[in-house]
């Protein structure tokens, strides 16, 4: 069996231009959309509360929202994850501690109202009301004054006498969001009709770390890989090389962008994986490329390359087309991110392929040509260096 | 057929059958072991075949699928450092006021870590700040200007301190755990100032969150001595229930019970000690894990706290002039007071050094301490090396400072995924591989025929190698690993896309068989390694700044990527070879 039956012969390199055209703009308008619009960032980055909850009857997704407003929860989202009859949804809020503006100033009044209390501040962030006091308070009647604000308390925290001024200190820890969201839908119930199968709680600052990693770990390797690539190709390999990467990560992240599925950490491990794959391919063909060269020393190098492609076409179908295979069952069975995972790889596969021919391949050329010109004009100036074409 | 095919065929088949070896302990434990003994390495090392490798060479599952909770704590240095500005201030006023160097006040600006002190004549500035700067050789001066002087907190001392409170939290996060007997955990740091925390099984993430966030409560209690054979007699009267494997040892002088549990010696002794007396337990080490407790002595003590943590101003380990490591701790002056009183009335007992309710450590009192500081001696060297008896008073004084000093932990991340689910997802993710592998062997198959086989045959051996890998490392197969394991199959499978194409290729330019082989390797030999590598780099990348279940995915990623090198190139040729050269087939069947 054979995909292509006969040795093909496709112009590609001719409609680079027109290629190359259509990138640019379909790029430059993922960045700006980018911009615009922002991802739709998960939990790992944005902070906040998801929880997972599975009914053991039917319901609808906004008799969930719903009961999650009458508990108390305005500013809840709910989404339905996998098939409807799995009854599986997925619940997220942007806190982490049941310590909001409103309730923070609640509990801060109430905390004043104790009498001989200063310096009350609500870190919010950490879900802490921290506070002085003049002389010692009994930390049952600190949690009480504040649970009856209507934060709930995990911890009141004595943290001694202030030695460099008078008083006492104290922290109040407010309890988790995923308890109230808890409470929330079983308001009412004598005992609850869900199951709770799933609870993410990041921290602001720890999503901020892990979104500032992750962009990281994306660009350490593209540069590493593009000196692995000038290492062992000639130098005017490495360009390309980059821009297609570049070019196809910005591609998967136009699939976020545009999908508005969840952007995570799970998402920056499959662009990190689109980048080792779209090398991969361009690596491919660059051997070719290079093989050719040597092969075909009198002709240009774009047609060289034209051939190398034609080459190696038959091969680019199928190893994608393999690698597209073994995520078909992710696709069919991956559940919410894993689902996304391998939709971002296949669209990366796509247009991995569509880069190295289109991106990598002219971009080379151009450099080919760039460098070829500034020779003809010193050999123009006198300056006599009979170089070929360099085969690395 | 010469003797180098053969060699290479022999460390084809030798990998094959030690990767299947490697694997039992996984498959012991993820498939014979029960759910709730998945972790449980005893029970695992027992039901294990002798000729098994050791029980801990075995593929984890991650939290995402076997239930269970992963947290990420922070430590708020922040605060630390500020008590702890605030506590050296008040040092520096009382040194000076000690020294009759002249009047002076401190104030603290807790924002910038500053100290300004003001003295009541500026003329005695200039010696006070002489002798100060010289003695609290952690603050370096800001400015002055006549009778006030700023001193701040030197930087890197100030970062000697962070660490060390991050230190004190995690030790004191895993005592914690430890008493509440949760197996398999694993806590390490993570960055600066947070600590990673993974409690398989756990399902309960507030209960978890209570656990390991409150700080540590640190109290001196006195021991009852007042008879000595307590436990001895109360073993006597009353045997302790079957099972329970409690003892009598003696130690020091002292019967003490002694039992692999700490729950075992509070249940037996409930009920059974005297008014206001209570009975707590010392961890004994695990002499191998450091970490672990391999059993539990108990104590009985005063019910009444004297004196907690509260009062200890700061806690050292040294060497003494004897060689000896010791711990020299101090207390504010009311604590000094508390103390001199406790240690006047119990010279010859013993007072007990309690964290969290687990004895630490238990010295006897020689004579009456006054003034505010003390010095607890660490016994006897016994079989000890020199370094692990200095680590004891190390971690001594790192208990009593995370009792003194409290560095609020917050909670950074929490992640719980219920049992239930981890199951579902074992499931799917199972069915995703079988699937995905499934139909790229039989596309091989129809597609290349016998060569098409050929690499199946590698495939299948670079799924074993993969997860015979991951189980040598101890890895954790997470939800993404197990799409990492599908993808990196999927690309495993495109070296031998390229070798088969290659040697089409050559059999179109009219070449024999055998050449056509040969050559379709060469040719393709340095594209596949150029293309392996650069998918390693941005592995590496992805494993060094990943983490969690990313981490896994890139675990994954990388040891696939190693054994697809090995089977594509070297497992295919050896069978190719087979064909073409030993049974000089003239037609190869691509």
């Amino acid at each position: 069996m054979q995909i292509l039956k006969n040795k093909t012969n496709i112009d590609f390199i001719s409609k680079r231009k027109p290629a190359l055209f259509l990138s640019t703009v379909l790029n430059l308008a993922i960045i700006v959309g980018i911009a615009a619009f922002g991802f739709n960032f998960g939990v790992d980055f944005a902070g906040g509360t998801v929880v997972e909850v599975k009914f053991d009857h039917p319901i609808k997704a906004e008799e969930v929202r719903e009961r999650a407003e009458k508990g108390g929860l305005p500013d809840v989202s709910v989404q339905n994850i996998g098939a409807a009859e799995e009854n599986t949804f997925l619940l997220r809020m942007g806190g982490v501690t049941q310590l909001n503006e409103e309730s923070g100033a609640k509990g801060k009044a109430a905390l004043e109202a104790l009498g001989n209390v200063r310096n009350v501040y609500v870190d919010m962030p950490n879900g802490i009301i921290r506070f002085r006091a003049a002389q010692e308070l009994p930390t049952d009647a600190v949690k009480k004054a504040v649970e009856d604000s209507g934060i709930g308390v995990q911890e009141v925290r004595e943290l001694g006498e202030a030695q460099g001024g008078t008083g006492f200190d104290y922290q109040v820890v407010a309890s988790g969001m995923a308890d109230r969201v808890f409470a929330a839908l079983g308001q009412g119930l004598e005992k609850p009709d869900f199951e709770q199968r799933r609870v993410d709680y990041v921290g602001p600052q720890v999503g901020k770390q892990l979104r500032n990693r992750g962009i990281m770990a994306l660009l350490y390797s593209m540069v590493a890989i593009l000196i692995y690539v000038a290492f062992r190709f000639d130098f005017k390999f490495g360009p390309g090389a980059l821009m297609a990467m570049v070019h196809d990560v910005i591609m998967v992240a136009g699939y976020y962008l545009v999908t508005r599925r969840e952007f995570n950490l799970t998402a920056i491990a499959a662009l990190l994986t689109v980048v080792g794959y779209s090398v991969n391919d361009t690596i491919v063909i660059y051997d070719r490329i290079r093989e050719d060269m040597a092969k075909f020393k009198g002709k240009p190098f774009a047609e060289v390359i034209n051939i190398a492609i034609n080459d190696t076409l038959g091969r680019t179908i199928l190893t994608s087309g393999t690698t597209a295979l073994s995520l078909i069952g992710l696709l069919i069975f991956g559940v919410g991110e894993i689902f996304d995972f391998a939709m971002a790889m296949l669209v990366g596969i796509v247009v991995g392929v569509y880069s190295t021919i289109y991106i990598a391949s002219p971009l080379t050329i151009w450099l080919d040509e760039r460098a070829a010109a500034k020779e003809a004009r010193q050999r123009e100036g006198g300056n006599i260096d009979q170089q070929q074409p360099k085969v690395a | 057929m010469d003797r180098g095919w053969w060699w290479k065929f022999g460390l084809i088949v030798a990998v094959t059958l030690g990767c299947i070896w490697f694997l039992i302990p996984t498959y012991y434990s993820l498939v014979v072991l029960d759910r709730d003994q998945r972790n449980n390495l005893a029970v695992l090392e027992e039901r294990m075949p002798s000729w098994a490798p050791p029980a801990k060479y075995r593929l984890n599952l991650g939290l995402d699928l076997q239930g269970g909770i992963h947290m990420v704590m922070r430590v708020d240095t922040k605060t630390a450092l500020q008590k702890r500005t605030e506590r050296r201030a008040q040092q520096i006023v009382n040194y000076v006021n000690d020294k009759k160097l002249g009047q002076v006040s401190a104030d603290t600006d807790p924002e910038k870590l500053e100290v300004t002190l003001t003295a009541a004549d500026p003329a005695t500035m200039d010696a006070i700040q002489k002798e100060v700067l010289a003695t609290f050789t952690d603050f370096k001066e800001v400015n002055r200007s006549g009778g006030s002087l700023v001193l701040v907190q030197d930087e890197s001392q100030a970062n000697v301190f962070r660490t060390e409170a991050v230190d004190q939290a995690m030790l004191v996060i895993r005592r914690r755990i430890d008493k509440w007997g949760v197996a398999e955990v694993d806590v390490r740091k993570l960055g600066s100032d947070s600590i990673q925390i993974s409690l398989p099984g756990r399902s309960n993430p507030e209960q978890a969150k209570e656990l390991v966030g409150t700080t540590a409560q640190l109290e001196f209690r006195m021991v009852d001595d007042s008879n000595p054979q307590f436990f001895a007699q109360l073993l006597q009267a009353t045997p302790p229930p079957p099972g329970s494997d409690i003892t009598v040892t003696t130690e020091g002088g002292f019967p003490q019970l002694q039992a692999p549990t700490r729950e075992a010696i509070i249940d037996y002794t409930k009920d059974k000690v005297p008014e206001n007396r209570v009975v707590l337990t010392e961890c004994i080490a695990n002499p191998v894990k450091k970490n672990e407790c391999s059993s539990y002595r108990s104590y009985l003590l005063d019910r009444n706290v004297p004196l907690t943590g509260e009062s200890l101003a700061s806690a050292d380990a040294n060497i003494s002039q004897l060689n000896e490591p010791e711990v020299n701790i101090s207390f504010d002056p009311a604590g000094a007071r508390e103390f001199e009183r406790l240690t006047e009335a119990g010279v010859g007992r013993r007072m007990a050094i309690v964290l969290d309710d687990n004895v630490q450590t238990a010295p006897n009192i020689n004579e009456k301490i006054s003034g505010g500081s003390a010095r607890i001696t660490m016994g006897r060297m016994g079989g000890r090396s020199f370094e692990e008896w200095l680590g004891e008073a190390q971690t001594l004084a790192l208990v009593l400072k995370a009792g003194a000093l409290p560095a609020p932990v917050t909670v950074g991340e929490i992640r719980q995924v219920g049992a239930s689910l981890g199951d579902e997802l074992i499931k799917k993710g199972g069915l995703a591989a079988v699937l995905g592998l499934g139909l790229v062997v039989l596309f091989m198959a129809l597609y290349y025929k016998a060569s098409g086989l050929i690499a199946d045959v590698a495939l299948l051996l670079n799924g074993l190698l993969i997860l015979a890998g991951l189980a040598f490392f101890n890895a954790t197969l997470t939800l993404p690993g197990i799409a990492g394991f599908v993808l990196t199959l999927g690309v495993a499978v495109d070296a031998n896309v390229l070798i088969n194409e290659r040697i089409r290729e050559e059999l179109g330019h009219g070449k024999t068989a055998r050449a056509a082989v040969d050559q379709g390797y060469d040719r393709a030999f340095w594209t596949i390694f150029d293309s392996h590598v650069t998918a390693l780099i941005s592995a590496f990348i992805l494993f060094f700044t990943g983490t969690g279940p990313v981490r896994g995915f890139a675990t994954t990623l990388i040891i696939g990527l190693l054994a697809s090198l090995f089977t594509s190139i070297t497992v295919t040729r050896v069978i190719m070879t087979y064909f073409v050269h030993g049974r000089n087939a003239k037609v190869v069947s691509v």
